[in-house]
C-alpha cells in the first residue's frame, strides 16, 4: 500500500533524487521574492493533450482546406483562437491497429508510435514519448523536467483491454519503453509541487519578513550547534558535528538557490482536492498548468483528458451513459449526437486553457504564442477503431515557427513525424521517434 | 610443540603477549583458522586487539561461557584454564568503551515531544526519513544520524509546528491518497472448475465482505479534529443481470453507511471503477477506516453458480464467433490463428464464467473541512507561561514565556544567556514589523532547530535522569511532575517508575517496545503468499496486530507476570482471529478477552502474528522459528550461518520429503549441527502451525512431527512441550526480556560491564513474581541507567 500525502513523488523517491544538490520546495521558499529578472526571451513550450474514444469526425473535419476553411461543430469552442489553429487531417497512429486492445494500443502508442507489448503485469514495455524527449534535453533549465496532468482520478490496474497492461492507458509519458511517468490527477498534489508543501503568504512584506525570520533561525542555530561542539569531548560530539555539517550544507544550498533569482510566488491560491465536476477539475489542472508555465517552472507538459477506454459519464450534459460505450454506436443516430457532445464538452475545456494561454502577455506577444499545443485522439472513428485519419489540433505559434490559421490535410503521415518537427521547433536534436518517416512539412508555410 | 609452533604463525604478538590469550589460541586456532573456519570464524582473520572486532569477540565470549565451545568430542581446557579465557576477553572488551552522549530524537520521540511541548499533534517526523536501527531498535545513539535532508525538513517542521502552536493549524482541506498495491480481487470463484479456499467459497464465505481479498483496511491520522471526506474507489463490476450489490463503509469498527452497487450493463473492457464517498466529522487522532463489499457472490446471475441467485433476466450473451473483426482472406496465417485463438478464449468465458468481485482499488481523505480555527486552547496555555491567554501580554511576558519554554523543550534548566538569545530572536522579527505572537513564534521554530532539542544530550544529574526515565516508558519529553523534582533535585527513579506505568502514555512501551522486540511493526508489511495462504487478508492482518498489542498492553496495565508472555491461557480475540484459531463463540469486529484453556494456542509463541513475522512468505521455517526464540526469548542468538551453506530446496519441501527429514540432513553436517541442534527443534514444536499461525496437521502430504529434542535432552512436543521447556528457561526468558528493555532504555547495545546489572534485574524480578513492574523497576535502579552519561 503506498500512501501519498499531499506530494507527487513517494518519499524514497525524493530520497533517491536529492543528490545534495537539488534545492527541495522548502529552499525555494525561503529564496528572496524578488521581481523576474530582466526581460528574457520567453521559451518554447510543448503541450499535449488527449481525448479517448475517438471523435465523431463527421462533426470535426473541415471540408475546405487552407486558410478559409469553416469551423465545424466540435471545433466551434476554438473559433475565436481560429488564427492560432491549424487543423491536421491525414494524420495516422497505424502502430495502434491489430486484433483486439485498440484502446490500449491507441494509449501506448499516442505519443510514441510505438505499438505496446501486449502483458498484464510488469514488464509493459512501449517507446518513449515525445514530450520525454524533449524533456530530457530541455528538462535541466527548468525546476520540473516536465509535468504529467490528467482529469480522470481513478487509475486502473491489471488488464484493461484484451490483453494489455492498464499502464498503457494511465499514462501517456514514457521516461522511457519501460518506465511510464504517470499523470497527477489531484490539484492540491500538483500545487504542491510546484510550489511545496509550506503554505506561503502571498503579500511579499510578510514573505520577505518570514525569509527573514528563517534566516536568523539558522544562523542561532549553527552558533548554538558550534558552541555545543566545542564544550564536548571530542570523541562525544561526533553526532553534532554531523548536525552541523547538515547546516553548512543548507546554508550552501540556500546561497546558490539566492544567486539564480528565481521567482516562487504562486499567483493562485492551493486548491484543496479534486472537484466533483468533471469540468471544474479540468479548470483547476489548466490554471496550474498555466501558472507552471508563466513561472517557468516547466516547458513540457502532458494532460490526459480522459484516459483511452474511458467509461466516464457526463450527467451535466443531461445523460449518464458512459463514454466509451456510446462510442460504439453502430450508426445510431442519437447515440453518435451523444457522443459529439462530449467532444464538445471536451473542446470546452480545452479552449479555456488556450484563451487564458493567449491573455497573458510575455515577451513581445502571448503565452499561446511561444507556445505549441497539440489535442487530439490516438482514434479516429472509435466505432471501428480506426487508427488514422486522426483528429489532431496544433495551437501556438513555436515562437514564430509555426503559421497557423489553417486546416492541413496530407495524403497520410505519421503522427509522429508531426512531433520530430515539433521537437525540431524546440530545438531538440531527434533523426526518429517511433514510426516516424521524417519531418511534416508545411507546418510554417506552404 | 606443534600447538606452540602454530601459534607463533598465526597469532599476531600483542595477543600472544598474554599467556591467557596463547591459552585461547592454542584451543582454538585449529579449527577456526583461514583454512577450516568451523562455524564461519577465522582467528587468523579477526583483529588482534579485541577492541576492534568487538562484536565477534563478544559472541566468542558468550559461546565459551555456555560451555558450546570446544564441542563434544574435542579436547576440552580445563575449567580454570577456561575461566582464565573468558575473563581476559572480557576485560579486553571492557576496557577504553565511551559511549555516546549525543542521542537525537528519533521520529516517533520528536513527535511525541513536539505533542506534549506545545499541544500540537502534527506529527511532522511521520514525513521524516526513516530512523535506522540496531541491536533491534531505532533508539540507538550509534545509529541515529543526521543528513542534510533530515535537518531541511526538520526546519520546515519547526516552521508549521510554532505556527500552529502560535496561529492554528490554520489545515486547509488535505487529500491523501492511499493507493493498494495490488487490488486484491478474486480471481477464483467458480465452485464447479476450481478449488476455492473454504472461507470465501461461494458456499460458506465471509458475508460482511471484511475478510475478502478486495476489501480495504487502513489506520489513518487525522491531523484535527474537522469534517472529512472518505471518497473509496473500487474497480471491478457486478456482471449484468445480478441484483445490486453492496458497499459498507467502517469506522472504528462501526458499520456507518451503505451504498448499492449496481450491475453493470457492458462487460470486458468495460470494468468501470467507480467511487461512493462519505463525509463525516472525526476527532483528531488515528481512526480505523474499512471498506468492505458484503453479500458480494449473492444476486450473481444464475450461470455464475452462486447462492441466491439473480432474479433479474440476465440479457442475451454476446456470440463469440461475431465479437472478433472479420479478416480479410489473405490475411497472414498469425493474424487469423490469433483471431482463432481470442474466439476460443471467449467462448471458453462464456462457459465458464468467473466473477472476479469487487475490490477497493485507491482511497482519498480529504479534510478537514470547517475545522477550528486559530490555536487550540491547549496550544495557549502551554506556550503562553504568563497566562495572558487573550493575547493582552506586560512588559516581560516576552522573557517568561521563551524562558519557560526552553526549560521544557530542552529539558533542563536555561542560562540567562540561552533566554537573552532566544528574546532576542523574538525581538528583531517584532522589529521587522511582526505581530508579537510571530515574534514568539520565530523563538519556537529555533528551539526545535537547536541541537539541545533535537538531541538528549545525556549528563549527570536529575534532569538527566528524568528525560532517560521518560524517553524509556512514554518515548516522550518529562512531564511537569518530573522537571519540577529534577529541579528540586530530588528525583528517584524508582518513585517515578510506577507512576508513569499507570500513565496511558506507557503505551509508548506497547508501540515502541514490544513493536520491535516482538516484530509487530514488521507485520504491517509481510506478504504470505496469496496462492498457499488464500486465507491472510488485511482484515486479519490488522487483527493479528492488535492480538499481540492488546496482550502486551494488558501485561502493563494489569501488572502481570512475564511468564504471561510464554505461557498464558488467556489472549484478546475478535471474530475474524477467532476463526483463524478456529474458536468458536467469538462474534464480531471488537477485541475481547477469551479464555484458551482447552484450546491449541496460549502465550504469544502461538500468537498468529508472530507465527506469521517468523516465517518465510510461503513455508514455515523451524530454523526461522527457532532462531526467533533463540534471539527474542532465551537469549542466545546463534551466529549468522557459514558462507556457501547449501540452501533448502524449496521445491522439494513438502513434495518428496518432509521439511524435518530434510532439515535433519543438514545436521548430520558437524558444523550446521552446533547451532541447529539449539534452533531446530524449538521451530519443530510449532509446526502445527503453518506460515500464516493456523492449525494444521499435514504440510503438503505429510504429516506433522512436532517433536523435537534439545541439546541438553530435554524432548518436547508440540506447544505444550515447548511452553513447559520455556517454563523451566523463565530466567533465562526475563534475563533476555531484562536485556532488551536495557538496549531500548540506554540506547545503546550492552557490554560485558552490564551483565551484572542484567543478573540482579532478573533475580528482583523473580523474587517478585516476574512482574512486569518489578523489570521496569530493575532497569531503573540500574547503575548503567542511573550513570548513562557520567562515568
Amino acid at each position: 500500500m503506498r500512501v501519498i500525502t499531499g506530494k507527487y513523488l513517494p518519499r524514497r523517491t525524493v530520497l533517491r533524487s536529492l543528490g545534495g544538490s537539488i534545492a527541495l520546495p522548502f529552499l525555494d521558499a525561503m529564496m528572496p521574492a524578488l521581481g523576474r529578472a530582466a526581460q528574457v526571451k520567453p521559451p518554447v513550450r510543448l503541450i499535449f493533450g488527449y481525448v479517448p474514444n475517438g471523435i465523431m469526425m463527421r462533426d470535426w473535419t473541415p471540408k475546405s482546406e487552407g486558410g478559409a476553411f469553416e469551423i465545424t461543430r466540435i471545433l466551434k469552442p476554438l473559433e475565436a483562437h481560429r488564427q492560432d489553429m491549424l487543423v491536421l487531417t491525414g494524420l495516422a497512429h497505424r502502430t495502434g491497429e491489430g486484433p483486439a486492445g485498440d484502446h490500449a494500443r491507441a494509449g501506448g502508442t499516442y505519443l510514441t508510435g510505438v505499438s505496446p507489448k501486449r502483458t498484464t503485469s510488469a514488464d509493459v514495455e512501449v517507446g518513449i514519448s515525445v514530450d520525454q524527449v524533449a524533456a530530457q534535453v530541455l528538462g535541466n533549465r527548468t525546476r520540473l523536467p516536465s509535468l504529467e496532468l490528467g482529469c480522470e482520478a481513478t487509475r486502473m490496474v491489471g488488464s484493461c483491454d484484451a490483453g494489455y497492461s492498464c499502464a498503457y492507458v494511465n499514462s501517456m509519458s514514457w521516461r522511457s519503453a519501460t518506465s511510464p511517468n504517470p499523470p497527477e490527477t489531484n490539484p492540491r498534489s500538483v500545487f504542491e509541487r510546484l510550489y511545496g508543501s509550506l503554505d506561503i503568504d502571498t503579500d511579499p512584506a510578510v514573505q520577505a519578513r518570514l525569509n527573514a525570520n528563517r534566516k536568523s533561525v539558522l544562523d542561532y542555530v549553527r552558533d548554538r550547534t558550534g558552541e555545543l561542539a566545542r564544550t564536548l569531548a571530542p570523541a562525544d560530539r561526533r553526532k553534532i558535528d554531523e548536525y552541523l555539517t547538515a547546516i553548512r550544507d543548507i546554508e550552501k544550498r540556500i546561497a546558490r538557490a539566492e544567486n539564480e533569482n528565481r521567482e516562487i510566488t504562486p499567483s493562485m491560491e492551493k486548491p484543496a482536492g479534486i472537484p466533483l465536476l468533471f469540468a471544474d477539475h479540468v479548470r483547476l489542472m489548466h490554471d496550474l498548468l498555466i501558472v507552471a508555465l508563466q513561472a517557468d517552472i516547466t516547458r513540457i507538459s502532458t494532460l490526459i483528458y480522459a484516459k483511452e477506454g474511458s467509461t466516464r459519464s457526463y450527467p451535466e450534459l443531461g445523460f449518464s451513459d458512459p463514454h466509451h460505450p456510446l462510442t460504439h454506436h453502430r450508426n445510431n443516430e442519437d447515440w453518435m449526437e451523444k457522443v459529439t457532445r462530449i467532444n464538445l464538452h471536451h473542446m470546452e475545456q480545452f479552449a479555456y486553457l488556450i484563451g487564458r494561454m493567449k491573455s497573458i502577455r510575455e515577451g513581445d506577444g502571448s503565452l499561446l504564442d511561444h507556445s505549441m499545443v497539440v489535442y487530439g485522439s490516438s482514434i479516429s472513428d472509435g466505432n471501428v477503431h480506426a487508427h488514422h485519419n486522426l483528429p489532431v489540433v496544433l495551437l501556438g505559434r513555436g515562437d514564430g515557427s509555426i503559421k497557423p490559421g489553417r486546416h492541413l490535410t496530407y495524403g497520410e503521415k505519421p503522427m509522429t513525424n508531426l512531433y520530430l518537427t515539433l521537437l525540431d521547433r524546440m530545438g531538440v536534436p531527434a533523426e526518429k521517434l517511433g514510426d516516424s518517416s521524417g519531418k511534416l512539412e508545411h507546418l510554417a508555410g506552404v | 610443540m606443534k600447538g606452540i609452533l602454530l601459534l607463533a604463525m598465526l597469532v599476531p604478538t600483542a595477543v600472544a603477549q598474554s599467556p591467557a590469550a596463547a591459552l585461547f589460541h592454542q584451543h582454538c586456532a585449529a579449527c577456526h583458522s583461514a583454512r577450516t573456519a568451523s562455524g564461519g570464524l577465522n582467528l587468523e582473520s579477526l583483529s588482534a586487539s579485541v577492541g576492534a572486532d568487538r562484536d565477534k569477540w563478544a559472541r566468542i565470549l558468550k559461546r565459551l561461557e555456555a560451555g558450546e565451545m570446544p564441542p563434544a568430542g574435542r579436547p576440552r581446557p580445563h575449567p580454570a584454564e577456561l575461566h582464565r579465557i573468558t575473563t581476559w576477553i572480557a576485560g579486553e572488551l571492557d576496557r577504553g568503551r565511551t559511549h555516546l552522549k549525543a542521542r537525537r530524537l528519533n521520529r516517533v520521540e520528536y513527535n511525541n515531544t513536539v505533542r506534549d511541548l506545545l499541544g500540537v499533534d502534527l506529527r511532522p517526523a511521520s514525513d521524516f526519513p526513516q530512523d535506522d536501527s540496531a541491536f533491534g531498535f531505532d533508539n540507538i545513539a550509534e545509529s541515529l544520524s543526521v543528513s542534510p535532508l533530515l535537518l531541511e525538513k526538520q526546519m520546515a517542521a519547526a516552521e508549521r509546528i510554532a505556527r500552529a502552536a502560535l496561529f492554528g493549524q490554520d489545515l486547509k482541506p488535505q487529500t491523501t491518497r492511499i493507493e493498494v498495491a495490488i487490488p486484491r480481487r478474486m480471481e477464483i470463484t467458480n465452485p464447479v472448475k476450481l478449488t476455492v479456499p473454504a472461507y470465501y467459497s461461494m458456499a460458506d464465505y465471509d458475508v460482511t465482505g471484511l475478510s475478502q481479498p478486495g476489501a480495504f483496511h487502513l489506520t489513518h491520522r487525522f491531523p484535527a479534529e474537522g469534517d472529512y471526506v472518505i471518497r473509496v474507489i473500487g474497480a471491478g463490476n457486478r456482471p449484468a443481470g445480478s441484483q445490486d450489490g453492496e458497499i459498507t463503509f467502517w469506522i472504528d469498527g462501526r458499520l456507518v453507511q451503505r451504498f448499492p452497487v449496481p450491475e453493470v450493463m457492458m462487460s470486458g473492457f468495460e470494468r468501470r471503477p467507480d467511487f461512493w464517498e462519505i463525509r463525516t466529522r472525526l476527532t483528531a487522532g488515528p481512526h480505523e477506516i474499512i471498506a468492505a463489499f458484503p453479500r458480494q457472490f449473492e444476486g450473481l446471475p444464475p450461470r455464475f453458480r452462486g447462492p441466491n441467485p439473480s432474479k433479474k433476466q440476465e440479457p442475451p450473451l454476446p456470440d463469440p464467433t461475431k465479437a472478433f473483426r472479420e479478416l480479410p482472406p489473405d490475411a497472414p496465417p498469425g493474424k487469423i490463428e490469433e483471431r482463432r485463438l481470442a474466439i476460443a478464449r471467449a467462448k471458453d468465458q462464456l462457459a465458464n464464467p468467473r466473477f472476479e468481485g469487487l475490490a477497493v482499488m485507491e482511497v482519498e481523505i480529504t479534510g478537514p473541512h470547517s475545522p477550528r480555527k486559530g490555536p487550540s486552547p491547549e496550544s495557549l496555555r502551554r506556550v503562553l507561561a504568563c497566562g495572558h491567554l487573550d493575547g493582552r501580554h506586560q512588559a516581560g511576558c516576552r522573557r517568561l514565556i521563551v524562558g519557560t519554554l526552553a526549560q521544557r523543550a530542552f529539558r533542563r534548566p536555561v542560562t540567562a544567556k540561552e533566554v537573552d538569545r532566544l528574546e532576542a530572536l523574538a525581538a528583531s522579527t517584532q522589529a521587522r514589523g511582526g505581530p508579537f505572537e510571530e515574534g514568539l513564534a520565530v523563538a519556537v521554530q529555533a528551539m526545535l532547530v537547536s541541537p539541545d532539542f533535537l538531541f538528549r544530550l545525556e549528563s549527570q544529574g536529575p534532569h538527566a535522569l528524568a528525560s532517560r526515565l521518560s524517553y524509556f516508558l512514554w518515548s516522550t519529553m518529562p512531564d511537569d511532575e518530573l522537571l519540577r523534582r529534577a529541579g528540586d533535585g530530588a528525583i528517584v527513579a524508582a518513585n517515578e517508575a510506577p507512576r508513569m506505568l499507570a500513565d496511558p502514555r506507557s503505551r509508548a512501551l506497547v508501540e515502541n517496545f514490544a513493536g520491535q522486540w516482538l516484530e509487530i511493526r514488521r507485520l504491517e508489511s509481510v506478504q504470505p503468499d496469496r496462492d498457499r495462504f488464500p486465507d491472510f487478508d488485511e482484515h486479519l492482518r490488522a487483527s493479528m496486530i492488535k492480538e499481540t498489542e492488546l496482550f502486551f498492553e494488558n501485561l502493563i496495565r494489569e501488572d502481570r507476570s512475564i511468564v504471561d508472555l510464554i505461557d498464558a491461557d488467556y489472549t484478546f480475540l475478535n471474530e475474524r482471529l477467532a476463526r483463524h484459531y478456529g474458536i468458536a463463540g467469538v462474534s464480531g469486529t471488537q477485541f475481547r478477552r477469551v479464555d484458551l484453556k482447552g484450546t491449541r494456542r496460549g502465550g504469544v509463541l502461538a500468537h498468529a502474528g508472530i507465527l506469521t513475522a517468523s516465517s518465510y512468505a510461503t513455508r514455515t521455517s523451524p530454523v526461522l522459528r527457532g532462531k526467533w526464540i533463540l534471539e527474542n526469548i532465551l537469549n542466545a542468538p546463534p551466529p549468522p550461518p557459514p558462507p556457501n551453506v547449501p540452501a533448502l530446496d524449496e521445491q522439494a519441501v513438502g513434495s518428496s520429503a518432509s521439511l524435518k527429514a530434510q532439515l535433519e540432513q543438514h545436521r548430520i553436517n558437524p558444523v550446521c549441527a552446533s547451532c541447529h541442534a539449539r534452533m531446530d527443534p524449538l521451530g519443530f514444536a510449532l509446526e502445527n502451525y503453518d506460515a500464516v499461525g493456523a492449525w494444521r496437521t499435514q504440510d503438503g502430504k505429510f504429516a506433522i512431527d512436532a517433536r523435537g529434542a534439545l541439546p541438553d535432552g530435554r524432548v518436547m512436543e508440540g506447544l505444550g512441550g515447548l511452553r513447559s521447556v520455556l517454563r523451566q528457561d523463565r530466567d533465562a526468558f526475563a534475563a533476555c526480556l531484562a536485556e532488551k528493555l536495557m538496549t531500548y532504555a540506554l540506547g545503546r547495545g550492552l557490554e560485558r560491564a552490564d551483565q551484572d546489572a542484567v543478573k540482579e534485574i532478573v533475580a528482583r524480578a523473580a523474587a517478585a513474581d516476574y512482574r512486569f513492574s518489578s523489570l521496569i523497576l530493575g532497569v531503573v535502579n540500574s547503575r548503567p541507567f542511573q550513570q548513562r552519561g557520567g562515568q
